[in-house]
């Protein structure tokens, strides 16, 4: 690592901006600043007589809070109390939940039976204890008050003995016919023993078929090893042993089931070395993604120009076949920077394909991979996990639905009548369907549709088995008993195959007795323990690229129209988590925004048309068209248009009704990656929940720099301060949170919303920039508004030496503790929100309503009992999980020892795929954050305060020596 | 031209100011009065439990140890309830048949909780830990009196935050070594200062760092 050296004096301070109005320096938007400060949001009028009888009404019962019903409340001790079960005291289980059919495997904390939080699992292979968003807040759909809770037929509840007797009745018929006329319909799953079940039923009813279907996520890539290799593959890349990653259109940085896995091994390779950074990374993207945002040189090129520029990199790196290609400057500039450090690093370097990208480019991929070595050493392959292999495809099915052959059509979960493109024309094939069953967690838009409705356990509630993106098999356990009327869908499948009441865990266990073979009951209690069954997919190798090229995209050569291009939206996806409140209200990467979606656009082609944020356009594709709110994205190409799917729903529930719009009315059938379209302004408005100028600082060097030629900063200033210092206890704590690694991906967010009980408060209340996030991912820009770097920092609490929120409260709300904890009160708080007046670094959060969820509401039980859940009229703000060094503290106490390194790690910290964030005792010379402190890399927030934060910073690595705007 | 003022007038104002005075002190001294009153902070007071149970027989009489029925009150914050199943090891065999005990067999039969109501409560925003105050040395006797006296179980000590306080600032005079944690009636031979300051120091415990807000509240 670098030490300092007073010589080394060069600061890098790029030129920050947060928002294309404040670049442009619009006199209007200052003015916007200054009167609509979100914070001093004007609210409707209120009478002035109103306003007296609310006041006189609420001092009359103001003293009627201190009355108590009873100062004697019940108890209710076990009549069997289970062993070692301490009440109040944390269990933990290792399962796993299921993003796109794949096991995120999960350590879940249950309290008295219940979960309240799931971090990932420590000792899984992929996962290595890292979490994404959607792992962090699965825990809140187990609690969804709108899920469905029990069967029904035609809206009638019915029993599960009427289902299996149906079932029955059924199977009778299907045993003449061989099956004739049943048809499954479901996405792609890992889960052996549903694979199992469903061979079962085929082989039983040899005319039975499976269809599947996904819109996002692995079909795309299938598409592209198509493409390439003449078979649908996984890809794996060992980023960890890179030191050049070019991705065109591939954001494997971003959300999806391989995010954990990938952050892990980009973060590791990034800090290989003390003095540069240790991986570079080259992405060409219409865009702008999580891993262009972290790129050290990032094309922003049109999805219909990709397969140029990957062949012209090809030409350039001497791939046979490959011809120079016509390119702009700006893909030349990048060629020119990407094949040099791609050469010189032969063996130890990846190029990555996805999203929007074309067979062709697949292809040239393929071949540049080829000729610098990757297979094999960085690249590998799996044959595909999911399964059933010998699934049709959701066109066929509807095509058979309207010639009248389906008679029994089963959907299990993934929603098909909203989560496929309308042009499919599902929804209305599904009417022609003599009888349809649906099994899904909630009664969403296909089970509205459809005759039976079974309702599915949470994964949380489950006895099933699913596998981790790299093969490795997990045994889900339920961590708690269902809390309705509900089946698993192996329960489901049992009833299918003639059961009356299947065990909850019969057919996951029959599965794993054939595997498990003699040792069975020793190999499951330790599958069940570890949360993990050792032994990855096997890599395929010899793989041979195929030689012919595909026909260009030649029909929309000449087209004027836009390029359009579809993502799952980064928190609710493709829809299925539209109705979690913490991933509504969770800002999405790079926007900010929450609580919908937009229609991105680049700034030069709103320039083009005079669109702003927030006009409403009308995209039409074809004959179909759907209207939705603009943004303009700084770094999108230029005549790119980006949608986004998962919004726009009709049954999500009471929190995912009604948002957005709906892509899925025009993404193309045939699941190619970018399409032509036209946009239209429509003159109408629309307010967007952006969160990005809430909570903004005074000041201009927020995000610093370092590169390898001037490694270091200067060593943080400690000037004299007018007030004493305070009397440390033994342990003083800090945090050290490390800006090169942050990806923006927001996991920290919602792992500290699960731990501290943070509440949502919904889209108007964003508006008014009172959402109550206790850590912000504040998101920076520096450069050309076409092309810009982009910059996330986390900000939580600063936990100042010398906090001016502390000077700030008249009523001692918000004091000091000896370990340099600045500790919030919530009984003494009167709510002035003078601290936040006071605070430099806007990290206070006030609770303006009470946001609590009603008193009879299931999710109270997601609550962490550790932590107080607030009422209305209190402020609030990151305490850095002190339960959690409580917790510690009693545990340490206990055995009369101290606390050791790394023992309290705060829900941030434990979330972090790419470990950015440090915690721990800076008294301590030989704990990581204080060597982390003395790293040249590191920094002080707005240090000119002079308020000596314990939260600190570690620069960003400039990539390239040169300067930039 | 009459006076505006009656020669009394001087009195009367003194006399409303004295009597103004007294009210709003003496409305204060009443406030806090009330507030540590045994009727507000619930002390001396027995409410009615399904079963009678006496502590006086089974810890003073027979001589019980407290864990053997709060048995997690060494690892974790609850001191814990004894299920129906731990009270029935002993029932199982004597008074197997008396009426005072049927809500116990009920609860065993019945598979239901027996619906205690709690008498040592905190309120929520109160994150107390048995487990760290028995292994220092905190005995049970120092907040919850003598049990091994209560025929019926009633709250001994106030639980007010001054409470806690008093003894987090200055733990020692009420610091017992680790073999008499849950002897009741237990004094210090000599003086309890001296012993408790021996303690503190053997057990490092964190005088001082104890009364900062995160150590009960968060």
């Amino acid at each position: 690592m670098p030490q300092r050296s007073p010589s080394q004096n060069t600061t890098e301070r790029p030129q920050l901006w947060s928002s294309i109005e404040e670049l442009s320096g619009d006199p209007s938007f200052e003015a916007w600043v200054n009167a609509e400060f979100p914070a001093a949001i004007e609210l409707p009028p209120t009478a002035r007589r109103q306003f007296l009888k609310l006041m006189g009404a609420s001092f009359a019962l103001a003293g009627l809070t201190a009355c108590e019903k009873s100062p004697f409340v019940a108890a209710l001790p076990y009549v069997d109390q289970p062993v070692d079960d301490n009440p109040g005291v944390p269990r933990y289980y290792a399962t796993a939940v299921t993003l796109e059919g794949y096991a995120q495997p999960v350590i879940a904390t249950t309290y008295a039976g219940r979960p309240t939080k799931l971090d990932g699992n420590p000792d899984h292979p992929v996962t290595q204890g890292r979490s994404d968003i959607f792992m962090q807040a699965a825990v809140l759909g187990l609690y969804d008050p709108d899920r469905a809770q029990s069967p029904t037929r035609r809206g009638d509840p019915v029993t599960w003995k009427d289902v299996a007797g149906h079932f029955r009745e059924q199977r009778a018929n299907w045993s003449k016919t061989q099956g004739e006329g049943l048809r499954l319909l479901m996405e792609p799953t890992t889960s052996t023993t549903l694979l199992r079940q469903i061979d079962a039923l085929l082989a039983e009813f040899p005319r039975t078929r499976v269809h599947t279907f996904e819109v996002v996520g692995r079909t795309i890539r299938h598409r592209l090893t198509r493409a390439a290799y003449g078979r649908s593959l996984d890809l794996h890349y060992a980023l960890d042993k890179c030191e050049v990653v070019v991705s065109f259109d591939d954001d494997f940085l971003g959300p999806g089931p391989d995010q954990v896995r990938n952050a892990r091994t980009w973060a590791a390779a990034r800090r290989r070395h003390a003095y540069e950074p240790g991986v570079r990374l080259f992405v060409a993207e219409p865009v702008p993604s999580a891993t262009g945002a972290v790129a050290a040189e990032r094309l922003a090129t049109d999805a219909s120009r990709m397969s140029i520029v990957a062949e012209s990199l090809a030409a350039r790196l001497g791939v046979a076949g490959a011809s120079t290609m016509e390119v702009r400057d700006p893909e030349r500039y990048w060629i020119e920077a990407a094949a040099p450090a791609l050469k010189a690093s032969s063996g130890r370097n990846v190029v990555a394909c996805g999203g929007c990208c074309d067979a062709n480019t697949a292809l040239w991929v393929a071949r540049i991979n080829e000729v610098l070595k990757s297979p094999g050493q960085t690249l590998n392959f799996t044959a595909p996990l999911e399964g059933p292999a010998s699934a049709g495809t959701l066109a066929d099915l509807i095509a058979d639905m309207r010639a009248g052959q389906v008679d029994t059509l089963i959907g299990i979960g993934a929603n098909p009548a909203y989560a496929t493109p309308v042009s499919l024309g599902f929804a209305d094939a599904l009417g022609k369907v003599r009888e349809a069953i649906y099994v899904g967690l909630e009664q969403d838009e296909t089970g509205d549709r459809c005759e039976w409705q079974l309702p599915l356990t949470h994964s949380l509630e489950s006895w099933s088995d699913a596998r981790a993106v790299d093969g490795t098999a997990t045994i889900i356990q339920p961590a708690v008993a269902p809390f309705y009327d509900v089946r698993s869908v192996h329960q489901i499948f049992a009833m299918l195959l003639g059961e009356i009441d299947p065990s909850p865990d019969g057919a996951v266990r029959e599965t794993w007795r054939t595997a498990f073979g003699d040792q069975f009951d020793a190999h499951w209690s330790q599958a069940l323990r570890d949360g993990f069954i050792a032994g990855a997919a096997p890599f395929v190798t010899g793989m041979s690229v195929r030689q012919e090229l595909l026909p260009q995209m030649g029909a929309h050569a000449g087209s004027t129209d836009f390029d359009i291009v579809f993502h799952p939206d980064p928190t609710v996806w493709d829809g299925r988590f539209a109705n979690v409140g913490w991933l509504q209200e969770l800002p999405k990467p790079l926007t900010t925004l929450t609580w919908g979606n937009v229609v991105s656009v680049s700034p030069s082609l709103a320039r083009h048309l005079k669109l702003s944020n927030g006009d409403l356009v009308e995209v039409a594709i074809g004959d179909r068209h759907i209207e939705g709110p603009i943004w303009v994205m700084p770094g999108q190409a230029a005549n790119t248009v980006a949608l986004s799917l998962g919004y726009g729903r009709t049954r999500a529930g009471r929190v995912g009704d009604n948002l957005g719009y709906n892509a899925f009315e025009v993404i193309p059938a045939d699941g190619a990656g970018v399409i032509k379209g036209t946009l239209r302004k429509t003159g109408a408005r629309e307010n967007l929940a952006i969160t990005q100028l809430h909570h903004r600082m005074e000041g201009f060097d927020f995000v610093r720099e370092v590169s390898p030629s001037h490694p270091t900063l200067p060593e943080p200033s400690s000037e004299p301060s007018l007030y004493p210092p305070w009397p440390s206890a033994k342990n003083a704590w800090g945090m050290v949170i490390d800006l090169d690694s942050c990806i923006g991906c927001n996991a920290c967010v919602v792992a500290c919303t699960a731990e501290n009980n943070v509440p949502v408060v919904g889209k108007e209340q964003v508006e008014a920039g009172r959402e109550m996030h206790w850590l912000r991912i504040a998101r920076y820009y520096t450069g050309d508004v076409e092309a810009p770097r982009s910059f996330f920092q986390p900000v939580p609490c600063m936990q100042c030496e010398q906090a001016p929120c502390e000077m700030g409260c008249p009523v001692h709300a918000t004091t000091h503790s000896p370990e340099g904890v600045n500790q919030m009160v919530y009984n003494r708080c009167i709510g002035t929100r003078t601290c936040s007046s006071f605070c430099p670094y806007k990290v206070r959060r006030f609770n303006f309503y009470d946001y609590r969820a009603p008193e009879d509401s299931p999710l109270h039980a997601a609550d962490n009992p550790d932590v107080t859940v607030r009422s209305r009229g209190v402020m609030e703000k990151c305490t850095y999980c002190t339960q959690r060094i409580e917790a510690a503290h009693a545990a340490a106490d206990k055995n009369n020892r101290a606390i050791r390194d790394g023992e309290v790690v705060t829900a941030c910290q434990g979330a972090c795929p790419t470990k950015a964030i440090t915690f721990g005792d800076i008294n301590d010379p030989q704990s990581e954050v204080s060597r982390l402190r003395r790293d040249g890399r590191h920094y002080v927030l707005l240090e000119e305060q002079g308020t000596r934060p314990r939260t600190t910073y570690l620069a960003r690595w400039r990539d390239s020596e040169e300067e930039q705007g | 031209m009459t006076q505006i003022f009656s020669p009394a007038a001087d009195t009367w104002l003194r006399l409303f100011l004295v009597t103004s005075l007294a009210l709003t002190a003496g409305g204060a001294v009443m406030i806090v009065g009330v507030a540590r009153s045994d009727y507000v902070t619930s002390v001396d007071f027995r409410p009615s439990q399904p079963v009678p149970f006496s502590h006086r027989h089974h810890a003073g009489e027979l001589g019980i140890d407290c864990r053997y029925c709060h048995s997690s009150v060494e690892n974790g914050p609850h001191a814990g309830l004894p299920p129906t199943k731990t009270c029935m090891t002993c029932h199982s065999q004597i008074w197997t048949n008396a009426s005072m005990l049927a809500p116990v067999r009920e609860s065993l039969a019945e598979n239901k909780p027996i619906v205690w109501t709690r008498v040592a409560r905190l309120p929520d925003y109160v994150f107390f830990r048995h487990d760290v105050h028995i292994a220092k040395g905190v005995g049970c006797e120092t907040c919850h009196g003598r049990i091994d006296e209560m025929a019926l179980t009633y709250r001994a000590k106030a639980f007010t935050m001054q409470f806690c306080l008093d003894c987090h600032r200055d733990p020692a005079p009420n610091l017992r070594p680790a073999d008499v944690v849950t002897a009741m009636g237990w004094k210090p031979q000599g003086d309890a200062r001296a012993t408790g300051d021996s303690i503190i120091a053997h057990q490092n415990i964190r005088v001082g760092e104890l009364t900062h807000c995160y150590v009960c509240h968060r």
